[in-house]
């Protein structure tokens, strides 16, 4: 009850619901991502790169439905991603340093919704859409799905390292440091995954144990840490220039206890 | 309530300068006269294509109507694209929307960016299957395919586009807000009848499939008719802009 009530005043009636609005729907976008994702299309963990066409058209076969509906989702709800690029895009504004910073990330990350998300929709909608396909063109349906999924680097890499620049050099303290430096990790692994274009096998390709599950498991924390700290930054925000104030007195502080060692 | 509501131009030297957006906007009319053409021109529209046809019958369409689908598409390529300043004329009032951030403007402006690029990327996919017509015909009936699917599924960026525009005028409760009440829900209509044609893909025959009466016509007629409103409220709101300020130049008297 509490939560609901909660979120009715964020999204109503609080002077910073925008902000709620958009923060609420990252989690959202995550979340159905995730399941569209990992649960309902099956294409994470990504199939092998190493399939003979015959073999994707069986991987097509065995995900027909999953592909269709959960791709629809994506096809339907996808755009729901700006959320969470405006909101960081206005995390940054609200630092000290230029708006182009700001207006970079949002530019590259938008941009960035095509190669990312859409290519692989319209690839995997278009293989499970016809099961008797030539196999060699399945396979390439599914090549293209695949690598436009996790080989569209540049957006992420140079994104983050703007992220990462106005963290560091804002006198505003939108964000803590280490959480700068973190970017630099989240933009390490666009340079991981760059011979996953190269290698078919092996910790390289595109399902290796560093393309894939290390990249994975960097991307989830840095997601998972920056929706909190985007939280922290909208209770702090008053809506004002200058340095942003501390947590208003009363609410106990939850930071974690590695993030005040390294702040 | 009304207090934390300013709207958000005072920050801007420019807010209120509005010449040159009455050139953008009369615009319009000339690209809608070319998104006509080019839907009336491309022979797979009307009416439109069959997700059933076989790869022998798709690459016959492509032989025998080879011209008019490279020129419909070259058109489409070219203005699709147009209505992004439009757009940002939207985006320039919210300016004025009693919000207290930015931060709906910046999803506006990235889903009106992308939404043409969806458009623009299926052209690329017809041309290429018109570029060769004695390609294979799996060939040019992959191309077809992911022509459609660009075409019809792509709609993550339109049905944003009008939720985000929505909840924006639902947050501007000021007295006289930049849009009118009724354009929110509209909105959200227009979002919900172009939710189907996401899901084109699970369907090849009756109104779901991509030539179908809900992902095909609704869908398209709710696009033209949400270009159609939305002109007529951007109208009325930037005739407003330009009343409140007697500095712009050209200001009706």
């Amino acid at each position: 009850m509490s939560i609901v009530s909660n979120l009715r005043a964020n999204l109503r009636t609080d002077p910073k619901r925008e902000l709620w609005f958009t923060w609420y729907s990252t989690v959202a976008f995550y979340s159905l991502y995730s399941v569209v994702f990992f649960v309902i299309t099956r294409t994470q963990p990504p199939g092998k790169p190493w399939l003979d066409p015959e073999q994707t058209v069986e991987w097509f076969a065995d995900r027909h439905g999953g592909l269709l509906f959960g791709f629809g989702l994506i096809f339907v709800l996808g755009g729901w991603s700006a959320t969470a690029i405006a909101l960081i895009a206005y995390s940054i504004r609200r630092m000290s340093v230029s708006r182009a910073f700001a207006y970079s990330y949002l530019v590259l990350y938008l941009i960035a919704a095509v190669p990312g998300f859409l290519l692989i929709c319209i690839a995997m909608t278009a293989g499970a859409l016809r099961p008797d396909r030539n196999p060699e063109m399945q396979r390439w349906l599914y090549d293209l799905g695949f690598l436009s999924f996790s080989g569209t680097m540049g957006v992420f890499l140079v994104g983050s390292l703007i992220w990462m620049a106005a963290i560091l050099l804002d006198k505003n303290r939108v964000f803590p440091r280490w959480f700068g430096y973190l970017n630099l990790c989240n933009a390490l692994t666009e340079v991981v995954i760059a011979p996953s274009w190269i290698f078919q096998r092996g910790v390289l390709a595109w399902d290796g144990v560093i393309a894939w599950w290390i990249d994975v498991a960097v991307f989830g924390m840095y997601t998972g840490v920056f929706i909190y700290l985007l939280r922290d930054v909208i209770i702090r925000d008053d809506l004002g220039t200058g340095p942003l104030p501390e947590r208003p007195p009363g609410r106990p502080r939850r930071l974690h206890p590695l993030a005040k060692v390294l702040r | 309530m009304s207090s934390y509501l300013v709207p958000d131009t005072v920050d801007d030297p420019r807010a209120g300068q509005s010449s040159g957006e009455r050139v953008i906007f009369w615009t319009l009319p000339a690209v809608a006269v070319i998104w006509i053409a080019a839907f009336l021109l491309f022979p797979g529209f009307v009416p439109p294509m069959s997700p059933r046809a076989s790869a022998a019958e798709v690459a016959d369409f492509y032989s025998e109507n080879l011209s008019r689908v490279r020129y419909s598409m070259i058109l489409f390529n070219w203005f699709c694209v147009a209505l992004i300043p439009i757009l940002m004329l939207i985006v320039e009032r919210m300016r004025g929307m009693a919000h207290r951030t930015p931060v709906m403007r910046y999803c506006v402006i990235g889903v009106a960016g992308a939404a043409p690029i969806a458009f623009l990327t299926s052209t690329v996919f017809w041309l290429i299957a018109a570029f060769r017509p004695d390609r294979s015909p799996d060939l040019t009936l992959l191309c077809n395919d992911l022509a459609w699917i660009t075409f019809t599924c792509g709609v993550p960026f339109l049905v944003a586009l009008c939720l985000f525009l929505a909840l924006a005028i639902a947050y501007d409760d000021q007295d006289q807000p930049v849009f009118p009440r009724w354009v929110a829900r509209f909105n959200v209509l227009i979002a919900i009848v172009l939710v189907p044609a996401g899901f084109a893909g699970l369907a090849v025959s009756g109104p779901f499939a991509w030539d179908g009466l809900v992902s095909f016509w609704l869908r398209n007629i709710a696009i033209a008719l949400w270009i159609v409103v939305m002109a007529a409220a951007l109208r009325q709101a930037m005739a407003r802009d330009r009343d409140h300020d007697p500095t712009e130049i050209g200001a009706a008297p």
